[in-house]
């Protein structure tokens, strides 16, 4: 009887797999395959011509697609590490807070609950150089008698993006850290006062440590949906002016529905696939060796 | 006597540089939303006003009136986005969380092979950018026939937090002693009862910690809703967000107003959870 | 002479097709007959939908509305159905831009509708309809074409005049051809407080906007082969014609980031001179609550080129009935009936251009008494007259999606105007010959 009865966590595991076998990992063996086809939309037919790795070496070829590869890179690695470094200060300021924890958790949280859509529409016109509120600002402060061009120059529209990402995302980092502090024990702190430590060496050695686990689980988790960024960008500028914006979503994107390649496009993703795997599998491992540092069974 | 009063004024100044931090800092947080707030308030005319209205003149409810009073009075069918939005959501962040429970326990509680592959393979999924799977999910729910319905979206979504949930609900459960629940067991309580009565309670806020997640981001996904939904019958109210948008034109007074009646559930249901919420994600994630 | 042509093919139309529904009344009878529709969304377009009621009532057919989305969405879920073949509904919405991109999927209704109805829209409109000789789309009162916003005050400033007339030699009236637009422009713009004009410049929007001012210029996007040939010199001189005013600063310099909600807005800030923009936005230029210059707006027609002709890229929305479709006549009859007189008249109240000659006269009528509405009619009624749609070709976003990132190039300086065309033209002829259209 019990010989042919499955094992507990084969039971227990099942559903996930179902779900995730069919919503994930089917369509994504359609759309490997459509990487090898001229696959285009308003012609299906093309799916059933098969053309190996045609739209493969043309990405790979091409200049465009590899400026906007380091792009996203860029773009990811500085949006990370300053959401990690702001939601950091966000944490510490919330935690040290002695009234008000319910209401400042709830605000700190608060920019999660915008669409990335709106959050896009609502960057673009405060980084309008006309009539933004950004230059407005600027102006009548005095600090420039100029419109300055937020959206068109490459780094300023560059650092406008980066700083709508890391409004509408620095909170899932601040809110992990924050779970950090507070389950800090006291005792190490107190040990390091005792010790003569400034607050800022007590910081380092005490306090960062047993933070830094949390702040990369936030990091995977971020690293993981991070094409969120993809609303944001694509209302903002779209990838221009001239591709000075231009990143792996907004091209894959354009191409897949705009111009209805589906199949180049399909290369493509499975290409910024790989990426989100890398910068995945390295926060994980940072991650097993935090947990290993302040002595958690793995 | 000196010193003392050096001290008090050295905390002092370090009290109120951390309450203007604070403040400053949240101010920045909640400057754009509340300009968003503001401009479902006021007429267009302030909005894009240059030189800047910072004060409004008036404030009206006239964007909120004008959603609400039908199809082609201004109106859209906001009662049905949110009816949909409230379904998909709720109903898939309660699966999320039951297949989460289920896979977590299963990871944190059973040996067996190729455990931490399974694992890195779950969590991978969540890396395919939605733009690589609307079309081939598009294609499978065509044949399926799930397009534009609750279900569709709803398997969609779980599929999304899936991975979350079973990561931060493993955690929890590797924290709960194994032993409290074999004692349970001994003193004849089936596995099925010691789950229920020892090792579920003392998770549940590690549960509630991934439930607010799987519900914010079901609640605000975009790509993969304005790819499967169709009509009132399924579309959520991110999708809804659009309807303000013609081809040369955009209301975005009426696209603010729609935001706030969006952000209002998710604020206070993160308002009532975030207890759990921070000593959940505390407990459960790292030390698990 | 008109009425004689349309009488006459109607007859042939009628022998050929020898089909039943000619011969009947409009909207007719389908009783028990369900018509599976997709339609655009929002605001500005569902008002008319209150009249579907009316055409079930009048048929005893069923209409089932199965996607209602915006424009882009709707775009890429009508791929999405052709891609998985599953374009198993009956009615669509459609727009002469989009059109070309579907190739086969919608029927001609020309075999399903009488001549002499056909004939009541507006030539143009149907010629921008009509793909390969099968109209593939029938125009609803949405019709965009370009026109003039300029702030009146300006024009009536003494002093501008006198300063005006000194520094160009000519009097300050509106203007009329591009290189007035462009002389004012620059005349007007007091950086960063004032601008004299503004352009969309991404995406589709500033290749449309290249597209129609090579037109103007006398060049032709694609030739006679449907070969690129904006390369040209007419396409050098409407490039520079941007360049230009962007090195004068006499645009924002955000301009190449603008669409057509940044463009809105901007001038309705009161902060731009003149704005050349779609019909869409003349109300809200106009109503108090929402624009600083309401009451102070004038509208005339689009300016002329070298060539002589009129800017005039235009587009208008519609409906279609699908080859597919099992009740081909119901769905003809709804689509007549969403676009027929009463629903013209229904969109066209609000502000939307119509497309049916007598619903023109109608509304031009019903302006009476009202100086900004007239003003505003005659200036889009003589744009009318003069538009185009864009070139036919399935890859005319594909295209775009191709040239405007080069056009921005050559605005902000990155490459000559002649590069960025040669560049931009060796793409979009790598396009056409990947889609085999070359």
């Amino acid at each position: 009887m019990r010989g042919w009865k499955p094992a507990p966590h084969v039971l227990l595991l099942l559903p996930a797999f179902i779900v995730l076998a069919a919503v994930v990992v089917v369509p994504l063996l359609l759309s490997l395959y459509s990487s090898f086809t001229p696959f285009r939309l308003t012609r299906p037919d093309s799916i059933y011509t098969f053309i190996g790795f045609r739209n493969y070496e043309r990405i790979l070829t091409d200049k465009d697609f590899w400026i906007a590869f380091g792009r996203t890179v860029l773009l990811l690695t500085f949006a990370l590490n300053l959401e990690m470094v702001l939601g950091l200060v966000l944490a510490l300021l919330v935690e040290k807070a002695t009234r008000g924890q319910r209401i400042l958790r709830t605000i700190m949280m608060f920019p999660m609950m915008f669409s990335p859509v709106l959050v896009g529409f609502q960057f673009k016109f405060m980084f309008n150089d006309n009539i933004g509120i950004v230059n407005n600002a600027l102006q009548s402060l005095g600090l420039t008698d100029q419109a300055i061009p937020w959206l068109i120059d490459g780094q300023l529209a560059f650092i406008a993006i980066l700083v709508a990402e890391i409004w509408s995302s620095t909170a899932v980092f601040a809110i992990f850290i924050l779970a950090g502090l507070m389950a800090m024990p006291r005792e190490p702190l107190e040990a390091a006062k005792v010790d003569g430590c400034t607050p800022l060496q007590s910081f380092r050695y005490v306090t960062w440590p047993f933070v830094m686990p949390f702040a990369f689980i936030a990091m995977t988790i971020r690293s993981l949906d991070i094409a969120r960024a993809y609303d944001i960008v694509k209302i903002m500028t779209d990838g221009g002016p001239a591709g000075r914006t231009e990143i792996l979503w907004t091209m894959i994107a354009r191409t897949a529905y705009s111009d209805a390649r589906m199949g180049l496009a399909n290369a493509m993703s499975y290409i910024a696939i790989l990426l989100s795997i890398l910068f995945t599998a390295m926060f994980f491992r940072q991650l097993a060796k935090a947990r290993q540092q302040i002595g958690a069974e793995w | 006597m000196d010193e003392n009063s050096a001290h008090r004024l050295k905390r002092g100044l370090l009290k109120a540089g951390h309450l203007i931090g604070l403040f400053l800092a949240m101010a920045i947080i909640c400057l754009p939303g509340l300009w968003i707030v503001l401009s479902s308030l006021r007429p267009t005319v302030e909005i894009m006003a240059k030189p800047p209205v910072w004060i409004p003149n008036e404030l009206s409810f006239d964007a909120y009136v004008a959603m609400f009073s039908g199809v082609g009075q201004g109106g859209i069918p906001v009662l049905e986005y949110f009816r949909n939005s409230v379904i998909i959501s709720v109903t898939s962040t309660v699966i999320a969380l039951a297949v989460g429970m289920a896979g977590g326990y299963a990871f944190a509680r059973y040996r067996f092979r190729g455990k931490s592959a399974i694992f890195l393979g779950f969590m991978l999924t969540r890396t395919v950018p939605g733009i690589a799977l609307s079309l081939p999910l598009f294609f499978v729910y065509a044949r399926l026939g799930i397009i534009d319905t609750h279900f569709g979206m709803i398997l969609a979504y779980v599929a999304l937090n899936v991975p979350f949930t079973v990561w931060l609900i493993d955690g929890f459960f590797r924290q709960v002693p194994r032993d409290l629940a074999e004692a349970a067991q001994i003193d004849g309580c089936t596995r099925w009862q010691a789950f229920w009565q020892v090792e579920f309670p003392l998770a549940r806020p590690g549960i509630a910690s991934a439930g607010i997640f799987a519900f914010l981001i079901s609640w605000n996904e975009f790509a993969l809703a304005s790819q499967l939904t169709r009509s009132t019958n399924s579309k959520t109210l991110p999708v809804g967000l659009l309807d303000y948008t013609a081809e040369f034109t955009i209301d975005w007074r009426g696209m603010c107003a729609l935001a706030v009646v969006m952000i209002i559930p998710a604020l206070t249901l993160t308002f009532i959870v975030q207890k759990h919420l921070v000593s959940g994600l505390t407990s459960g994630a790292v030390k698990g | 002479m008109n009425k004689l042509l349309a009488g006459v093919s109607a007859g042939v139309l009628a022998l050929v097709a020898g089909n039943a529904a000619l011969a009947q009344d409009l909207p007719g009878k389908f009783d028990g007959v369900t018509i599976d529709a997709k339609l655009i969304g929002g605001q500005q377009y569902e008002n008319l939908y209150s009249r579907i009621a009316e055409w079930e009532a009048a048929t005893g057919a069923k209409v089932n509305v199965i996607s209602k989305k915006n424009h882009f969405d709707l775009d890429k879920e009508i791929k999405s159905d052709i891609a998985v073949g599953a374009v198993n509904w009956c009615v669509g919405s459609n727009h002469s831009s989009f059109a070309p991109q579907y190739p086969g999927i919608y029927t001609d209704l020309n075999a399903l509708l009488p001549a002499d109805e056909i004939g009541a829209y507006v030539d143009a409109n149907i010629a921008a309809s009509t793909l390969d000789g099968k109209l593939v789309l029938l125009p609803r009162a949405q019709f965009d074409v370009s026109a003039m916003y300029y702030q009146k005050s300006l024009y009536a400033d003494e002093d501008n005049k006198a300063r005006f007339k000194e520094a160009y030699g000519y009097d300050l009236t509106p203007p009329d051809t591009l290189q007035q637009w462009s002389d004012q422009a620059k005349f007007f713009s007091n950086p960063p407080d004032f601008y004299g004009t503004q352009y969309a410049g991404k995406e589709e929007a500033i290749n449309g906007r290249f597209y129609e001012i090579l037109r103007a210029e006398g060049g032709e996007y694609l030739d006679a082969d449907g070969r690129p040939a904006f390369n040209s010199e007419a396409g050098v001189r409407a490039l520079s014609w941007f360049v230009d005013l962007y090195n004068a600063k006499a645009v924002p310099a955000g301009t190449t980031n603008y669409l057509w909600d940044d463009l809105g807005q901007g001038f309705a800030s009161g902060t731009i001179a003149l704005n050349l923009d779609w019909p869409g936005w003349a109300g809200f230029f106009n109503d108090p609550g929402a624009s600083k210059v309401a009451g102070d707006v004038g509208v005339v027609a689009p300016p002329k080129g070298s060539s002589g002709a009129r800017t005039g890229w235009s587009g208008h929305h519609g409906f279609s009935v699908t080859e597919n479709c099992a009740n081909k006549d119901a769905a003809a009859s709804l689509v007549w009936f969403l676009t027929n007189e009463d629903s013209q008249k229904l969109e066209a109240a609000a502000g939307p251009l119509p497309t049916r000659d007598a619903v023109w006269e109608w509304v031009i009528s019903e302006a009476e008494g009202d100086a900004y509405r007239q003003e505003v009619l005659k200036a889009f009624q003589e744009a009318a007259n003069g538009a185009y749609p864009v070139p036919q070709s399935p890859s005319w976003i594909e295209i775009s999606n191709a040239v405007y990132p080069k056009l921005q190039a050559a605005i902000l300086g990155d490459m000559t105007a002649q590069e960025a065309l040669d560049e931009a033209a060796a793409e979009a002829t790598e396009i056409l010959e990947d889609a085999g259209e070359l």
